[in-house]
């Protein structure tokens, strides 16, 4: 304040003679109009495939010789915040899993969850694993519980591809819903 | 007196007090695996250590009684390491599969590591394992050795509190394995008292096998269902499925030890035969339509037409409420709560048994001299009353003597056992009264009144032998105290009532102190007669009008005098002593409601048939044998329609008279503490307390003495058998199953999984005489009935007796017995002769 004491400050009167603030903020503008533009055409032509360390809904995972790993230790029911995972064991001594104890059931809430990935931290064997898979959007209150098959599933994103990319991608309409499918062939690095 | 430090704060406790007390007491916690009161210490974990001033090394406290004078670290750093080093040698084999681990969640070596232990492991070897896949032990235990901590107190409560001895230790130090020889049971009473001792995943529920995690349990704090023992137990549902039971340690009269009706019987209430709708005239109805139809049935009935029969498994709310209605409402004094047994000897029992005196502890027995066991295969009948006698009577010098026909299991503990033929308790009695009596004379009359002609009745009545008899009586005379244990045979055969009373008064004139305590099999059977469910006395064993017992309701049925009959929870068809005149007589009744909770063979005959609750879906109380009031918890939800008891007793009192109530459980006790003077202290809060020191004897819960003085019995005519016999005839008795018990226990899964069809149970010398082996087929042929049946032998049970269980359904007992026949003959043949 002090250096304004002397009535007018002559920089400022120069600053707004020669509009800089204004021409400053132009140049931004046209900058960004000429620059390439980072804005994803999704879900009509493009689809984000996030990096591995994305947090979106929850894979069941097998090991190398299809054996599921979890043994509905029911750890990630209990370290979940807001008990959005249900677990109920069986006994199966089949090779269905890496263990005679697998999950009869296993579902998650995903409106309730907060993708905090305590459950991936508490599980004993890396069963449970939040994946790259982020449409929730739907129009029915059913699709907000995954359970085991579904979770069992292959990702359609495999674990090979480090992720952090643009894929070409299709928006789908269909009775069963929409879908937005990620061609994983034609991919680009993201913009920035 | 010993005065010592702990932890630097001065503490005088008992001579010979453990450490591991002491310091309990003076509110320091130590760690212990192996411990358990009431077992046999033998300081195996050193979880306990502690460190004694003086000296070198660390003492383990569970094992070391205090020192006038010494001075005991708890929580130095030395006994940290200790602990963490004890901890660490642990879990060196461990297998520390938690996930898969069913007592993960409530496993003590986790919360001790938890606690105390390392955080990390030294030990880089490849662990030991005992083997690799959990194996089964028998139907309703599941091993896994690679998690044992080697404590033993599966080894020691199998041989100390069970009495089985089935258990063992294979093998030495950390390879050590507590199992069975072979690894498969042999002779298990499959009580899974060894799972619920194990402190950790080693012996395991199979019923609960990876169903669920301690977290996602509910529990209802409760009492079990089955036997009058009383047995205080945590139901834990999930998902509203019973999943388990079990007990607690230092809580109830039982502590940590159920039995296998117990612990693995209560998921009958999951079955899916429960009723879930009213029926009239087996068509679904609304409730509405079936309290009409009830109201229809009994609208313009007189009291002396109507009867009522509630079960001795309902709670003493709903049976003090079901009297009131039958008495206050119906006007009708025919009320009864067994089918079994009529009501003359049920007040013959009361009276013989001392029950208005009030209470009497099983502890307080156990302090006699002498205990006498008698009229009661308390092994099958009541097991863990028999762990209590055979815990205490192996810890003191003391006579137990065993007076049955059959052989059991606690016959390993007694100082004599007495084998008798069935229905002789009066002969067995009123010759060892004989004998006391005689022992007041000089030897020459002594001699005399011995060999008179009575004394040989008496013995030949009761098959046994004169130097048996007298060396009861000099047993009993020679105690300053006894006890007596009597059970439901003198229901069965009621002139033994009035030997037990004979014998107890002349004891009771030698100076002695005398204490008479009941066995009963069904939970609540002294609740119903307390409350009054009786037809000659009110609550609190009031005289009232005399009314018609089961007996008399089905005489009169036959005779087409009875309206209406209300049945709640008795199958009166499958319990009654000659099963054909009981189906004949209530197909004569004019209107008939049963309300139950499975459609039974009574119930196939009702009118109107209300769903009623299990025991997990009300709240209320049942008096034990002993006569302590405990309280009931609910804990699921009622199937389908079902209603509560009491709401549906008290809604068919309400069609009658609006105001009629109390209204709720609460209220209804309080009105039963108003009118039943022997209730008047009973509160249900004080009786699920947990005591940390093991006393696990609650007396506020004993009821007290009632006002009335009980009219004394009459004689009834003996029915005793003669030891004259066929080659192939024996003398059929019933009774209760070690595994099943009534009727709930055939609905539960575990338990026919234990064993679904009948045994007849004979005695080896017989076996071998006739040339049969256990296991296999045989026909019992009576003169109404014969059936198929597994023959069982045991050894040291009397000649010429058969043991058929009450409760299966491919065996009707009931059918061989003919009213006013007594003991029955059968004959016993090849299956296929
Ligand atoms: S991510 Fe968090 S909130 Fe969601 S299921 Fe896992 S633990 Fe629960
Ligand atoms: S997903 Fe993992 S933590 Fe959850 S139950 Fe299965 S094994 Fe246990
Ligand atoms: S016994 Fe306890 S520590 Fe051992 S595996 Fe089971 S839960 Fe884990
Ligand atoms: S099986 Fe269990 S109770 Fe038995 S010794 Fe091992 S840890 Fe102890
Ligand atoms: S002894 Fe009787 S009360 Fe105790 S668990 Fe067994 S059946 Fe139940
Ligand atoms: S508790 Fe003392 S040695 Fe095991």
């Amino acid at each position: 304040m002090s250096d304004k004491k002397g009535g007018i400050d002559i920089l400022d009167l120069i600053k707004k003679v020669l509009f800089t603030d204004f021409v400053k903020g132009l140049r931004i503008t046209l900058g960004y109009n000429v620059s390439k533009s980072i804005t994803h055409r999704y879900p009509d032509e493009e689809k984000w495939i996030p990096y591995r360390r994305f947090r979106g809904v929850h894979t069941l995972n097998r090991d190398e010789h299809g054996r599921e790993l979890c043994v509905a230790c029911e750890l990630c029911v209990k370290a979940c915040p807001t008990s959005c995972i249900t677990v109920v064991p069986m006994e199966d001594d089949t090779g269905r899993g890496i263990a005679d104890r697998v999950a009869k059931i296993w579902k998650v809430n995903l409106v309730r969850c907060l993708y905090c990935g305590y459950c991936e931290d508490a599980c004993p064997t890396r069963a449970v694993r939040l994946g790259r898979e982020y449409e929730l959007a739907c129009a029915d209150f059913k699709c907000t519980v995954r359970n085991r098959e579904e979770l069992l599933l292959p990702q359609p994103v495999p674990e090979s591809i480090e992720g952090g990319l643009v894929a070409k991608a299709k928006f789908e309409r269909s009775l069963s819903g929409i879908k937005v499918t990620a061609d994983l062939s034609a991919t680009k690095k993201r913009a920035w | 007196m010993a005065t010592i430090k702990i932890n630097g704060k001065e503490i005088t406790v008992e001579d010979n007090t453990l450490i591991l007390d002491a310091a309990r007491k003076a509110g320091y916690e130590i760690p212990t695996f192996c411990y358990q009161a009431d077992l046999m210490g033998i300081g195996s974990c050193r979880m306990c250590l502690v460190e004694i001033e003086g000296q070198r090394k660390l003492q383990p406290s569970c094992i070391t009684p205090v020192l006038h004078g010494m001075s005991i670290n708890t929580d130095s750093s030395t006994v940290a390491s200790a602990r963490a080093g004890v901890l660490e040698f642990l879990l060196a084999n461990h297998a520390l599969d938690c996930p898969v681990c069913d007592k993960g969640g409530e496993c003590e070596l986790q919360d001790m590591v938890h606690k105390y232990g390392p955080r990390t492991g030294r030990h880089a070897e490849p662990k030991f394992k005992f083997h690799e896949k959990d194996y089964v032990l028998s139907q309703v235990i599941i091993k896994n050795s690679n998690r044992c901590v080697q404590c033993m107190k599966c080894v020691r409560v199998c041989r100390e509190v069970v009495g089985r001895n089935v258990l063992g230790a294979l093998g030495r130090g950390d390879h050590q394995e507590p199992t069975s020889f072979n690894r498969t049971f042999l002779d298990c009473d499959m009580d899974g008292n060894c799972i619920e001792v194990c402190p950790v995943g080693c012996f395991m529920r199979l019923p609960y096998r990876y169903k669920s995690r301690p977290w996602d349990l509910k529990g209802a704090d409760t009492i079990c269902p089955y036997c009058a023992t009383g047995c205080r137990m945590v139901i834990e549902e999930r998902d509203g499925q019973l999943l388990r039971a079990r007990a607690q340690l230092g809580v109830g009269l039982n502590s940590e030890t159920l039995c296998a009706r117990g612990r693995f019987g209560c998921d009958f209430v999951n079955s899916a035969e429960r009723i879930t709708k009213p029926l009239i005239r087996h068509q679904a109805a609304t409730w509405a339509e079936a309290l009409a139809s009830v109201k229809d049935g009994f609208s313009g009935k007189e009291g002396k037409h109507i009867g009522g029969v509630a079960a001795a498994t309902l709670t003493n709310e709903e049976l003090y409420l079901f009297q009131k209605l039958m008495r206050t409402v119906f006007g009708s004094p025919n009320i009864d709560s067994s089918s079994r047994w009529n009501s003359d000897a049920a007040s013959a029992f009361i009276h013989a048994a001392s029950m208005n005196e009030g209470g009497v502890s099983i502890f307080d027995c156990m302090e006699a001299d002498t205990v006498l066991i008698i009229g009661s295969h308390i092994s099958d009948e009541n097991p863990v009353s028999e762990y209590i006698v055979r815990r205490i009577s192996s810890n003191r010098r003391m006579n137990l003597i065993i007076a049955s026909p059959r052989a059991m299991k606690l016959d390993s503990s007694a100082n004599v056992k007495l084998r008798h033929l069935p229905a002789a308790e009066k002969a067995v009695l009123d010759a060892i009264t004989l004998v006391i009596n005689a022992g007041k004379l000089s030897e020459a009359e002594k001699l005399k009144a011995i060999k008179d002609s009575k004394m040989v009745d008496l013995l030949t009545a009761a098959g046994v032998g004169v130097d048996e008899i007298t060396d009861i009586a000099k047993r009993l005379s020679a105690s300053q105290s006894v006890a007596i244990v009597a059970g439901t045979e003198f229901l069965r055969f009621p002139d033994g009532t009035s030997g037990l009373a004979l014998l107890k008064d002349v004891l009771k004139n030698l100076g002695k102190k005398v204490t008479v305590m009941p066995t009963l099999d069904r939970c609540n059977q002294r609740g119903a007669w307390e409350m009054g469910v009786h037809p000659s006395f009110g609550p609190g064993y009031a005289t009232a009008e005399k009314g018609m017992d089961t007996e008399a309701l089905l005489e009169a049925a036959m005779r087409g005098e009875i309206d209406a009959l209300y049945v709640v929870g008795e199958d009166i068809i499958s319990d009654y002593p000659d099963r054909e005149f009981a189906r004949t007589a209530l197909s004569k009744v004019r209107f008939l409601v049963v309300q139950d909770i499975f459609m039974s063979e009574t119930a196939k005959l009702a009118h109107v048939i209300l769903p009623g609750a299990s025991f997990s879906e009300k709240e209320g109380m049942f008096t034990n044998q002993e006569g302590r009031a405990q309280s009931i918890r609910k804990l699921l939800a009622l199937p389908g329609k079902a209603k509560r008891d009491l709401d549906i007793i008290r809604a068919v009192g309400e069609l009658f008279d609006g105001s009629f109530g109390p209204k709720n459980a609460v209220l209804v006790l309080d009105e039963i503490r108003q009118v039943n003077p022997m209730y008047s202290d009973v509160s249900l809060l004080f009786n699920n307390k947990k005591n940390s020191d093991n006393r696990l004897d609650n007396r506020a819960a004993l009821v007290k003495c009632a006002a009335g003085v009980l009219p004394a019995a009459g004689e009834f005519a003996s029915k005793a058998v003669s030891s004259r016999m066929e080659e192939h005839s024996f003398a059929l008795v019933t009774g209760s199953h070690l595994f099943h018990l009534g009727r709930f226990s055939r609905k539960s899964e575990t338990l026919l999984g234990l064993i679904k069809g009948a045994t007849v149970e004979i005695c080896e010398d017989d076996a071998a005489r006739l040339g049969f082996v256990s296991g296999e087929k045989v026909k019992v042929k009576g003169k109404n009935h014969e059936v198929l049946a597994t023959l069982k032998t045991s050894t040291g049970s009397k000649s010429r007796v058969a043991f058929i269980p009450e409760s299966f359904e491919d065996a009707e007992v009931n059918r061989f017995f003919r009213r006013g026949e007594g003991v029955p003959r059968v004959s016993i043949t090849r299956a296929n002769q």
